[in-house]
């Protein structure tokens, strides 16, 4: 009984949580910006920088995952998913930019 | 794919790199302005001391079901009763927003580090590097992005992925948002369009705290009031004693 309830409540510190989602988002916003530019170096175009860049998000997501632990990263964060998914329009349009800037420096000229 | 159209190396080094590297230049110079140009606000005591009431009433009826039910009533009460915090009678705080010069001189300053720049800056690139083609978007675009993506061109027959210089400006201004928010920390001044909407909504309000504390009040007071009591911690002695 006692030990059902304590899997039911459990308490999250709401400063640490912040804090690790914001860690989480510079983190993010790097790995946009780092794979945006692989792509444009690669010269990637049309479909497949789109495809690099789900790779990339996901990779990113799986190695996080990792690094908190396989069954310890309910620790950490409250929602799988949300990790995944927050924000990823505004992350792919910086890697949109990282792509075009370091495609047209490469391959446009 | 790319062979469509030759353009010169010289554009690379002339324009395209200097206007990346303009854009964040001046997104950095802008923080740095706005921080040394940015006044302490002056709170009142009275404000605080309101919001701090209704952050208390808050903490309350969201965590009321730690507490047992007769401490509940009792911090309820003193919250909603006749005279209680939140129905306290208080005489109407009326604060000019146009006659307060520190106000006036909050949205100058406001003024001068966000629309002087990006009339200027952006006039300026227009002026200076009008009318190139700069780049081209790695992926196929459709022809409703040529006006977005060529302005300054007007060239029908062009492939619409190409992207002149005013519009890798814009790019640069919109899509440097997050590179700001890694270089400079989180809430740094650099970004000309949220600066720009957070400008909109403060002549509604007043930052964030409400000139007329009734309102909020009477809202809380209504939410504690209907707000019902379980306590969910009724043996926990028991529970902890026995491990």
């Amino acid at each position: 009984m006692s030990k059902r309830k304590a899997e039911d409540h459990v308490a999250y510190s709401e400063a640490a949580i912040r804090n690790n989602l914001s860690i989480v988002e510079y983190c993010r916003t790097s790995v946009s910006a780092i794979s945006g530019c692989t792509a444009g170096i690669l010269g990637l175009t049309g479909l497949y920088g789109a495809l690099f860049f789900v790779f990339a998000v996901t990779s990113f997501w799986f190695m996080l995952l990792f690094n908190a632990g396989i069954d310890s990263w309910k620790k950490y964060f409250i929602s799988r998913k949300s990790l995944l998914l927050n924000g990823v329009f505004g992350h792919f349009f910086t890697y949109i930019l990282c792509w075009t800037f370091i495609y047209g420096m490469v391959h446009v000229y | 794919m790319s062979t469509d159209l030759i353009v010169d190396p010289q554009i690379r080094s002339w324009v395209f790199l200097p206007i990346v590297v303009i854009t964040f230049l001046v997104g950095i110079l802008r923080h740095y302005a706005s921080i040394l140009l940015s006044s302490q606000k002056k709170v009142e005591l009275q404000q605080l001391a309101d919001s701090q009431l209704i952050i208390r009433a808050r903490v309350l009826r969201e965590n009321c079901s730690y507490i047992p039910k007769n401490s509940f009533l009792m911090r309820k009460q003193a919250f909603n009763k006749e005279d209680g915090y939140l129905l306290q009678k208080r005489p109407p705080v009326t604060q000019n927003m146009m006659t307060d010069p520190s106000m006036m001189t909050d949205m100058l300053k406001g003024n001068i580090t966000n629309v002087l720049p990006m009339i200027v800056i952006g006039g300026w690139i227009n002026w200076m590097f009008s009318g190139f083609i700069t780049t081209k978007v790695p992926f196929p675009l459709t022809l409703r992005f040529k006006s977005m993506l060529q302005r300054g061109i007007e060239l029908s027959h062009l492939d619409a992925s190409w992207v002149s210089s005013a519009s890798w400006y814009f790019l640069n201004v919109f899509g440097l948002r997050s590179i700001y928010a890694l270089v400079l920390g989180e809430n740094n001044a650099a970004d000309q369009s949220r600066q720009m909407q957070e400008q909109m909504q403060m002549t509604g309000a007043a930052s964030g705290m409400p000139a007329d504390p009734k309102i909020p009040f009477k809202a809380e007071w209504e939410a504690l009031e209907i707000v019902e009591h379980h306590f969910k911690l009724p043996d926990v002695e028991k529970e902890i004693l026995d491990g």
